[in-house]
C-alpha cells in the first residue's frame, strides 16, 4: 500500500501523525512547563539576585547568599548537615525493620502472601499526617504513653519522661513508623521473584543457610534493597512537617529553616539559595542512585 | 525441609511480622480509642461519648476545611487524570523525538520535595501578580484554585504510573480493529478503550485523591485565606481543647481510608484477573 501511495499522501499521513502526538502531549507538557518546570527555574534566578520579588530586594546579580551559606559557620550548613545524618539513621532502621517482613513474605509464606503484604503497606496509603498526629498524641508530656505510666504508678505525675515529645529521638521514631511500610515493597519485590531452587542448590552443595544467605540471597536482593534506602533517604532529607510537629527545638531541622524562611521571615532570597541547594543535592542524589530506582516497581 | 529458613528462624520472622503490624497499626487504634474517651486524651479512660464527633459535626469550621479539601482533591484527581491518559497514550502509542526527556519530566515531579515544589509555585504567584496589577490592574492571589494547580502536577505521576502498564498491555489491534469496523476516533475511544482503562483510572483517582485530600506542606505555601483540611488541622493543633475532636474526625479519616485501600486494591486484583483470564482467552492481550 505504502509504496503506491503518492509522496502528497504520504507527507499528509505524517503530518496528520506528527498533529496527533503534539495534541496527546501539548496539554500535559504546557501544565509542567507552566506550573512546574518555570516556578523551579524562577527560584533558582531569585537565589542568584537575578530578579526582584519585594522592595528590599537588591535586584542584582550576586553569589553572595550563596557564599554566606556555603561558608564554613552558616548556621544553616550545620542544619543541612543535621537533616542528612537523621535521614540516614532513619533510612537504615527502616531497611533494618522491613528487611526481615519482606523476607518472611517473599520466600517463608506461601498462602496469602500480597494480603499480607498488603496490610503492611495499607498505612501508607493513609494519612501521613494524622499518624504523626497519633504520635504526638501518644508521646506527650501529659499523653498516653505518660498517663499510662502514670495510672499504673510506674511513674509520678511530675516526672513524665520528656524526652518522648519534642526531641530528635521522636523525628527519628516517628519517621520511621512512616516510612517502614513503603519500604517493605521493594525488598519484598527483589526476593518474591527469587527462585527457591537456587537456595536448595546451595544447601545441596553443602552451604548451611547462613552462607546461602550472605552469598545467595542478600547478594541478589541488594539492588531492591538500595532502591528502599534511597526511596527513604531523598524525600527525609527535606522532611519538615515531622519535626514541626514532633520535634520541638532539638528536632529542628533544615526543612524547617526554609519553611520558615518563607513564611514568618521575609528573606526568601535566601530561602531560594537554600531550598534550590535542596533540590541540587536531592537531583544528585538521584543521579547517582537512580539506576537501583526503577520508577515502575513503585507502581506494581 | 525448607530452604529459605530454619524452624527456629521461621518462628522469629513470624513474632516480628506480627509485632511490626502491632507497631504500625496500635497508634492508629489508640486514637480510635481515645476519640471515644468522655474526658481529656490521656489515661485512665473516663468512659464511653461520642460527643467529639458530635462537636465536629456541628463545627462550621472543621466542615468547611474538610469540603475544601474534597473539592480541591476531586478537582485536582480529574484534571490529572486527564492529562496522565493523555501523557499515557502519548508514551505508550507514540513515536517521537525527544520521548525519554518528555517521560523524565513527566516522573521528576515524584522525586522534587514538595516543599521546594511549594515555594516555588508561592514565587510563581507572586510573579504573576506583581506583572498583573501593574499592567491590568488584576489580581489573582493566592486560593484553591493554587493548590489544585499543585496537587495535579504532584499527582500527575501516579496516574501515568497506574494507567502505563495497563495500556502497554492492552493490544493495539484491539482498537485498530474498532476502527476498521467503522468507529472513529472518539468513539472507538469511548466504546473500546476506556471502559479497558477503567480499572486503571478508578484506582489512579483513588491515589490522586488521597494525596491531595492528605497534601499539607504544598497547599501550607498555597492556601491563602482558604485553608484545606491539613492545613486547618495543623493550625489547630495548637489548641488544646480542641484536640479530641480532632481525633474524632482523624478516626473517621483513617479507617475509612484504610478500608477504601484494602477494598480498593483487593477489587483491582479480582478484576485484573479476570480481565487478564479473558482478554488472554481470546487472545487479546
Amino acid at each position: 500500500m505504502a509504496a503506491v501511495a503518492t509522496d502528497d499522501t504520504a507527507k499528509a499521513w505524517r503530518r496528520r501523525d506528527r498533529a496527533v502526538t503534539g495534541g496527546l502531549l501539548s496539554g500535559p507538557l504546557l501544565w509542567l512547563l507552566i506550573f512546574f518546570v518555570a516556578p523551579v527555574v524562577y527560584v533558582g534566578v531569585y537565589s542568584v539576585g537575578g530578579i526582584k520579588v519585594f522592595p528590599t530586594d537588591a535586584g542584582v546579580l550576586s553569589l553572595g547568599d550563596w557564599r554566606s551559606f556555603l561558608g564554613g559557620d552558616s548556621v544553616y550548613l550545620s542544619l543541612f548537615w543535621k537533616s542528612i545524618r537523621i535521614s540516614f539513621t532513619v533510612s537504615v532502621i527502616v531497611v533494618l525493620l522491613a528487611y526481615p517482613v519482606g523476607y518472611f513474605l517473599a520466600l517463608c509464606v506461601r498462602k496469602r502472601k500480597y494480603v499480607l503484604l498488603l496490610l503492611i503497606i495499607a498505612p501508607f496509603l493513609t494519612s501521613y499526617l494524622l499518624r504523626v498526629l497519633a504520635w504526638k498524641v501518644i508521646l506527650g508530656d501529659t499523653g498516653v504513653l505518660n498517663s499510662f505510666l502514670v495510672s499504673i504508678d510506674a511513674r509520678s505525675p511530675d516526672h513524665p519522661i520528656t524526652w518522648l515529645l519534642y526531641s530528635q529521638f521522636t523525628v527519628v521514631l516517628v519517621l520511621a513508623y512512616v516510612w517502614v511500610p513503603f519500604v517493605a515493597l521493594p525488598i519484598f519485590a527483589s526476593l518474591d521473584g527469587l527462585d527457591t531452587s537456587v537456595l536448595e542448590a546451595a544447601s545441596d552443595l553443602g552451604a548451611n543457610r547462613w552462607r546461602a544467605f550472605w552469598r545467595v540471597t542478600f547478594p541478589l536482593s541488594l539492588p531492591g534493597t538500595i532502591a528502599a534506602f534511597v526511596f527513604v533517604f531523598v524525600p527525609t532529607i527535606g522532611e519538615f512537617v515531622t519535626p514541626k510537629l514532633v520535634g520541638g527545638t532539638s528536632g529542628y531541622l533544615f526543612g524547617n529553616a526554609i519553611q520558615d524562611l518563607f513564611t514568618t521571615g521575609t528573606d526568601w532570597q535566601r530561602g531560594s539559595v537554600l531550598a534550590m541547594f535542596l533540590l541540587l543535592v536531592v537531583a544528585g542524589l538521584m543521579a547517582v542512585f537512580g539506576k537501583f530506582v526503577r520508577v515502575r516497581s513503585v507502581a506494581a | 525441609m525448607d530452604a529459605a529458613a530454619s524452624r527456629g528462624a521461621l518462628r522469629t520472622l513470624k513474632v516480628f511480622f506480627v509485632l511490626l503490624v502491632v507497631f504500625l497499626y496500635a497508634p492508629i487504634v489508640i486514637l480510635a480509642i481515645f476519640s471515644f474517651n468522655d474526658g481529656d486524651v490521656s489515661f485512665p479512660l473516663q468512659g464511653f461519648t461520642t460527643r467529639w464527633y458530635e462537636q465536629f459535626l456541628s463545627n462550621p469550621l472543621l466542615i468547611g476545611a474538610l469540603q475544601r479539601s474534597a473539592l480541591v482533591a476531586t478537582a485536582s484527581s480529574l484534571i490529572a487524570i486527564v492529562l496522565g491518559v493523555l501523557a499515557s497514550f502519548a508514551l505508550v502509542r507514540r513515536r517521537f523525538v525527544g520521548k525519554s526527556a518528555a517521560s523524565a519530566l513527566f516522573f521528576s515531579p515524584l522525586v522534587i520535595p514538595y516543599l521546594v515544589f511549594g515555594i516555588s509555585l508561592l514565587l510563581l504567584f507572586r510573579l504573576v501578580d506583581q506583572a498583573l496589577t501593574s499592567v491590568a490592574g488584576i489580581y489573582i492571589g493566592l486560593g484553591l484554585h493554587a493548590v489544585v494547580i499543585g496537587h495535579v502536577v504532584v499527582s500527575l505521576p501516579y496516574v501515568i504510573l497506574t494507567v502505563m502498564p495497563l495500556l502497554e498491555r492492552l493490544s493495539a489491534s484491539l482498537e485498530e480493529a474498532a476502527r476498521d469496523l467503522g468507529a472513529g476516533t472518539w468513539q472507538t475511544f469511548r466504546r473500546v478503550t476506556l471502559p479497558l482503562l477503567l480499572p486503571a483510572l478508578i484506582s489512579s483517582f483513588l491515589i490522586a485523591f488521597t494525596l491531595s485530600f492528605d497534601e499539607y506542606a504544598i497547599a501550607s505555601f498555597l492556601a491563602g485565606e482558604q485553608p484545606t483540611w491539613p492545613v486547618y488541622l495543623f493550625a489547630q493543633l495548637r489548641v488544646p481543647s480542641q484536640l479530641p475532636q480532632l481525633l474524632a474526625v482523624a478516626s473517621v479519616i483513617l479507617i475509612a481510608s484504610l478500608l477504601l485501600v484494602l477494598s480498593a486494591e483487593i477489587g483491582r486484583r479480582v478484576t485484573e484477573r479476570k480481565y487478564a483470564g479473558e482478554l488472554a482467552g481470546r487472545g487479546i492481550v
